[in-house]
């Protein structure tokens, strides 16, 4: 039943997802000439604020998972810790991609190493990779565990750090268009698609997460069963 | 135009790199079932056999 409703969120999310950029390509209004080296490249944008929010959700779940394994040792939170970690590396590839792109027509570099969200940001997905081939590559046990919660749990603080980072710091990221109490610099039609996309990315990334948490706990269960069958013979 | 026809490359990139990663997770879920499945069958069998 979970099975069906992971695989139908993931569905939906992702039809949701096309249906962003077909609007975002054919009906989001352009923005103006003068505001960008290339206005064109501008509509990345309605790929990347949704997939580094997925981004933020699925961190979200990394540090609640890797709190509960420490502090319940609960079989469920290390299930999240894992599954976040997951879908944390992939938004978090998004969303570094998808900045690349933008970043290079527009500014002419993909990256800038003396930008504090850029950077945060990028260490956030590291952490991801860290925690993603740390746990293919070492045996489970309890002290694996807590190592990789510990990480989980204490890399969080990268999450608000880069939210607040363009507030703080304004080196070369662009500043918020949303939640930044004023009218924001993006009009009905082009929140609308936001909207549309934030959404879809939401549905997509809670779909993700369950079905990794029932694949790990597939796992667990083959592994139970693979040391029963080793007594049996 | 071509700004235009690169962002439509980038997006359809993207959109293929996203379903087949939803692809391999999915498939991945279905595989370990039938594995269990398989070995449940097995170990039932092999009492039933005793």
């Amino acid at each position: 039943m979970k099975q069906r409703v992971s695989e139908g969120l993931l569905f939906l999310g992702f039809t949701g997802i096309a249906s962003t950029l077909l609007l975002a390509l054919l009906w989001a209004p352009s923005v103006s000439l003068e505001a960008f080296e290339s206005p064109a490249a501008q509509r990345i944008f309605y790929w990347h604020v949704p997939a580094a929010w997925a981004a933020f959700i699925a961190f979200g779940a990394l540090f609640i998972g890797s709190a509960g394994w420490l502090f319940k040792r609960s079989e469920v939170m290390w299930r999240l810790h894992t599954a976040g970690a997951e879908a944390g590396l992939a938004t978090g590839l998004m969303t570094v991609w998808s900045g690349c792109v933008w970043g290079a027509a527009e500014w002419g570099t993909p990256w800038d190493w003396t930008d504090v969200r850029l950077n945060t940001f990028g260490l956030l997905t590291l952490l991801a990779v860290y925690l993603v081939l740390g746990r293919s590559s070492q045996p489970d046990g309890v002290e694996t565990r807590d190592t990789f919660a510990a990480f989980g749990l204490y890399g969080f603080v990268l999450v608000p750090l880069t939210y607040v980072a363009t507030r703080i710091w304004s080196i070369r990221h662009p500043g918020p268009v949303v939640g930044t109490g004023d009218e924001g610099s993006i009009n009905g039609d082009m929140g609308l698609v936001l909207l549309l996309g934030a959404l879809s990315f939401t549905v997509f990334i809670i779909g993700h997460i369950m079905n990794s948490m029932h694949v790990t706990s597939l796992e667990q269960r083959l592994e139970r069963l693979q040391a029963t069958m080793d007594k049996v013979i | 135009m071509e700004g235009m026809s690169y962002l439509a490359i980038a997006y359809f990139g993207m959109l293929v790199a996203i379903a087949l990663w939803t692809y391999t997770v999915v498939q991945r879920s279905r595989r370990l079932s039938q594995r269990i499945e398989a070995l449940e069958g097995a170990i039932t069998g092999r009492f039933e056999s005793e």
